[in-house]
């Protein structure tokens, strides 16, 4: 079957009433096996970040047995249907000074440095890795959440933050609202899309008097302004073109406007499936490559399950082995493996979303009750396609943790010859991760 | 010689404590009689607009029915205040994306319904492109939008804007809105614009800048025709026309805005959005608790301020509150209506039976500085460090176990749990300081629901409050309500907010000013926004550090 010719669609459209015209089969736009794009490109390779706060019981995290022949610990339980598509990583340590109980940790892994002041000093690996793979899709990159909660762990640089969009509502409007299309569906052309892009000039121009008066600092972020806005031309240009043609990719059901408390506590299980169906599509309709996903916020006292307290205050006020907390950790298991689930449910070609998806799960300490920073918990899931290693415990003791945020820059195709500063800096991956 | 006095006490108090200090005072060197280094003016940055500026920009300029869309991009608080947030964090592209829908909702709203759209439009349009209209227009809108005049090549761009969207859409007033979205996107709107005129080597704040920095100071909102017009014709750069602008605008009711804005702040009440409790062990809690319990402080802090004009540290032994029917349930007083909305707030003087007494006995402190499910005297004790005496908290060293031990027969009461748990020596050097103070609290529980005992165990609320003894919450009140740090407290909290920057010692010889003012003014909060908002310091700021020039 001939491919489609890309320009012979319709221009797209904002706002417009969307039509579906009759295509050919979109398996046209495929290669004969269905592994890839005709024209043999690949399937996109995408990165996340899953993070959720407070650390965990490290004596009952390390999974028993090492390299293929390993068990999931009893933490781990909740993902056992998915180890073939994981990696647990053990053993390595944050290296970085350990001075912000749950911030030294992230900050750590993701970006190399301990943190200075109240945030990062330096860009989170998803944004680095954004620099390099989130140029064509609508967005460049997607931060979510699931507790109630703006923070954000994701830096594109110092006093950068990435706010997180916590409310599934919001975000389906943000990415199947006004203006998506989904594979196939048409619009009349719009010419108010061109007109907004003639006001972000006119913003950026005006921006462009301004800066001409201001100081070092304020430059700076004045630029970083407009920059952001001419991320909102890119998404108005995607706009015009036509959606790319993954075969996966449907607009999904709006979510509820509300996800209501359950007697005071929210409903985490239900906001983290709404959240992970939202997410899951986004990357199968291509409308992003690189997302942060906060399950839960570092600190977050969040009151799970039938818990009797809060999270936090638990991790350090429970006494003996922590039954209650060791209890929470697994219904946080059982929701990541809702997510995981969710990207391992889309087909692409003979594989799976998640094997086109590398996702590093991680928290913010080892042992919630002390804040440590060694045995530090890194899970790896999918990552087939960017070549990692899967189906193993890797125990790496002792070794620099952000060996392993050097390997998924290179997994991901970003040319870095090192990653992180001072005693965070590493020159080489861990050994082992990469096939 | 009262702050010396104060110090010195402090450093005895905490002799031991390795972490917990307590503020350096900028005076420290020397009592406030001593001659002082002349001020050094900070370095002022670009400030986004606050959320709540943002809002209350929109509504100024056209109207409060104007519906501001609520997702924008959040606020962020550094070193305390988000006035220093707003200065140094740089937009995310979500934002950037925020504001242009923002800026759409707006500019339909503005130019589609009749009144606002007569309001806004003086001229009557020939066609589409009547650019001179469209120009009369834009001039008159980008006064009020960007704070000062524009110019003719800025003038000439919006209605260029204007005109191609009107042509292609054939209808004025929609070219119009694309105008108008472009104003409302502009850094210039979005940032205050207050960069000030070189002179004597720094930066001096004059004119349309000036009447900037000072409505966004007093009112949280951009400034009102008069004061442009002050501005334009020279009487903000006379000493008598700032004195008489300063105090029209602290009249106005908007005024209350600017204080809400900083005592929200200041007493981190926008944490009580997300207040979240089990319902199980709180029957009472509901989801309206927190914005009540925010609305009941604001209040109180609008009467003390405008309306008493009292001794500010009142506020924490006062018994006067507003309530709405929730909190008069909680609080065990009456309401006049069963049915009374939620909004309906009504002057009550709290009983006397019940030690509940200002800021420290409202829910907004009680329940936000607690557990889900219980009370924390260490929360509760570290704000009233942190927030009130404005100590440094370090954060607890790493390694230590944290557990505290299960109420047990000989462990009934928190305190005695928190006793066992402070015998591990690096826990309790900072414990010693912040649970103590906590536990004066423990008549109220993680809610702010009077109870008269713990697990059925009766309470011990004694402690020492940097010398001086309490034996209950009330006494404690009233301890705060002397402690020289707290006004001192107060007034560098205002700094920040109205600076946007951390005072050092170079600026030492404006907060002994405005301090030695609040004294004698009675601590009257009134009179310490107006001498910071009069003061020559606040016109000053460093030079900006040079640039290359260079292109983007």
């Amino acid at each position: 079957m001939r491919p489609l010719d890309r320009r012979t669609v319709l221009k797209g459209v904002l706002g417009g009433a969307a039509v579906s015209i009759a295509l050919p089969p979109l398996e046209a736009m495929m290669n004969g096996n269905g592994t890839a794009y005709a024209g043999g490109a690949a399937f996109p390779k995408r990165f996340g970040v899953y993070f959720w706060g407070n650390g965990v019981l490290p004596e009952r995290w390390t999974p028993a047995g090492e390299g293929a022949a390993w068990t999931p610990s009893p933490i781990l339980m909740p993902l056992a249907a998915l180890r073939e598509h994981l990696t647990v990583v053990s053993g390595t340590r944050i290296a970085t000074l350990n001075t912000r109980p749950h911030g030294s940790g992230p900050a750590g892994l993701l970006s190399g440095d301990n943190m200075t002041g109240e945030g990062f000093s330096r860009a989170s690996i998803d944004q680095i890795i954004a620099g390099t793979i989130g140029g064509e899709t609508r967005f460049r990159s997607l931060e979510t959440g699931v507790q109630r909660s703006d923070e954000s762990l994701s830096y594109a640089g110092p006093m950068q933050r990435n706010p997180t969009e916590s409310d599934p509502y919001a975000l389906f409007n943000r990415l199947f609202g006004e203006g998506f299309r989904a594979p196939g569906e048409m619009t009349m052309a719009d010419p108010r899309i061109g007109l907004r892009r003639s006001v972000l000039d006119a913003v950026t121009a005006q921006g462009g008097r301004l800066r001409s008066r201001l100081g070092a600092t304020d430059r700076q972020r004045l630029d970083e302004h407009l920059t952001a806005v001419r991320g909102i031309e890119r998404q108005l240009q995607r706009l015009e073109e036509n959606p790319p043609n993954l075969a996966a990719c449907r607009r999904p059901d709006a979510p509820p406007a509300e996800v209501p408390d359950l007697l005071g506590r929210p409903d985490m299980p239900r906001r983290a499936r709404l959240m992970a169906d939202l997410l899951a599509m986004a990357l199968a309709c291509d409308l992003t490559r690189v997302f942060f996903h906060m399950y839960s916020q570092s600190v977050n006292n969040t009151l799970f399950g039938a818990a009797p307290a809060g999270h936090h205050q638990l991790t350090h006020d429970e006494p003996g082995d922590q039954p209650l907390v060791f209890s929470i950790l697994q219904l946080i298991m059982a929701d990541l493996a809702t997510f995981l689930t969710a990207l391992r449910n889309v087909t692409e070609g003979d594989g799976t979303l998640l094997d086109h998806t590398l996702v590093l799960c991680t928290t913010d300490c080892s042992f919630g009750r002390t804040h440590a920073l060694d045995e530090y918990p890194i899970v790896l899931a999918g990552g087939a396609s960017a070549g990692m290693r899967r189906n193993l415990h890797l125990r790496a003791r002792g070794e620099n943790a952000t060996k392993v945020s050097f390997s998924i820059l290179q997994m991901m195709g970003v040319r870095a010859t090192e990653f992180g500063v001072g005693p965070g800096r590493v020159t080489e991956g861990l050994g082992g991760l990469v096939a | 010689m009262r702050s010396l006095t104060a110090s010195m006490l402090l450093w005895v108090a905490l002799a031991g404590c390795e972490g917990v200090t307590p503020p350096t005072p900028v005076d420290a060197a020397a009592p406030d009689d001593v001659p002082v280094a002349p001020y050094v003016p900070q370095a002022a940055t670009l400030r986004r607009l606050t959320q709540s500026q943002y809002a209350n920009t929109v509504h100024d300029l056209f109207g409060d029915a104007v519906v501001v869309p609520r997702a924008l991009e959040p606020d962020t608080s550094r070193e305390g205040s988000r006035a220093i947030g707003a200065s140094e964090a740089s937009l995310s592209p979500r934002g950037a994306e925020q504001y242009q829908d923002a800026a759409y909702a707006i500019a339909e709203q503005v130019l589609r319904d009749a009144t606002r759209r007569a309001a806004n439009v003086s001229c009557t349009p020939t066609g589409p492109d009547d650019a001179a209209c469209a120009a009369t227009v834009v001039r008159a809108l980008g006064r009020r939008a960007w704070r000062r005049p524009l110019t003719d090549d800025e003038v000439n761009a919006l209605v260029a804007v204007a005109m191609r969207a009107a042509t292609t859409l054939t209808d004025f007033h929609r070219g119009l809105e694309y105008a108008l979205a472009t104003m409302l996107q502009a850094p210039d709107f979005l940032y205050r614009v207050e960069l000030g005129a070189d002179a004597a080597g720094e930066r001096r704040f004059a004119g349309y800048e000036l009447a900037s920095r000072l409505s966004y100071f007093l009112w949280d909102g951009p400034p009102d025709d008069a004061l442009l017009d002050a501005a334009r014709d020279g009487a903000l750069d006379t000493e008598a026309g700032l004195t008489r602008e300063v105090d029209r605008l602290l009249a106005a009711p908007k005024a209350r805005r600017g204080l809400r804005a900083f005592v929200t702040d200041w007493l981190q009440l926008a944490n009580l959005d997300a207040l979240s409790k089990d319902a199980t062990v709180f029957p009472s809690f509901s989801a309206d608790l927190g914005a009540a319990a925010r609305e009941e402080v604001l209040r109180n802090a609008e009467a003390f301020t405008f309306d008493a004009e009292g001794d500010f540290r009142d506020f924490f032994t006062t018994r006067e509150t507003f309530v709405n029917r929730r909190l008069a349930a909680l609080y065990g007083v009456q309401f006049p209506r069963r049915d009374a909305p939620l909004t309906e707030f009504v002057r009550v003087t709290l009983p006397t039976a019940v030690p509940r007494r200002g800021f420290l006995g409202s829910v907004a402190f009680l329940a936000l500085e607690a557990h889900p499910v219980s009370t924390s005297p260490t929360l509760r004790g570290k704000f009233i460090r942190q927030q009130l005496l404005c100590y440094n908290i370090p954060a607890p060293p790493v390694n230590v176990n944290t557990a505290i031990p299960e109420p047990s027969p000989s462990l009934r009461t928190l305190r005695q749990r928190l006793e066992r748990h402070m015998s591990e020596r690096s826990c309790r050097s900072c414990h010693i300081t912040l649970d103590p103070v906590g536990l004066a609290f423990e008549r109220f529980d993680g809610i702010g629901r009077f109870r008269l005992d713990d697990n059925g165990a009766a309470l011990d609320l004694s402690g020492t409050l940097d010398g001086r003894a309490y034996s209950d919450e009330m006494q404690l009140y009233a301890a705060l309500h002397d402690h020289p740090l707290l006004p001192e407290c107060v007034v560098e909290r205002l700094y920040r907010h109205a600076w946007a920057n951390v005072e050092t010692g170079e600026q030492r010889s404006e907060i002994v000013r405005l301090r030695t003012a609040f004294a004698a003014s009675g601590y009257r909060l009134r009179t310490l926004l107006r001498d910071i908002a009069t003061g020559p310091a606040f016109r000053r700021a460093r030079a900006p550090e040079a640039t290359d020039g260079g292109a983007p």
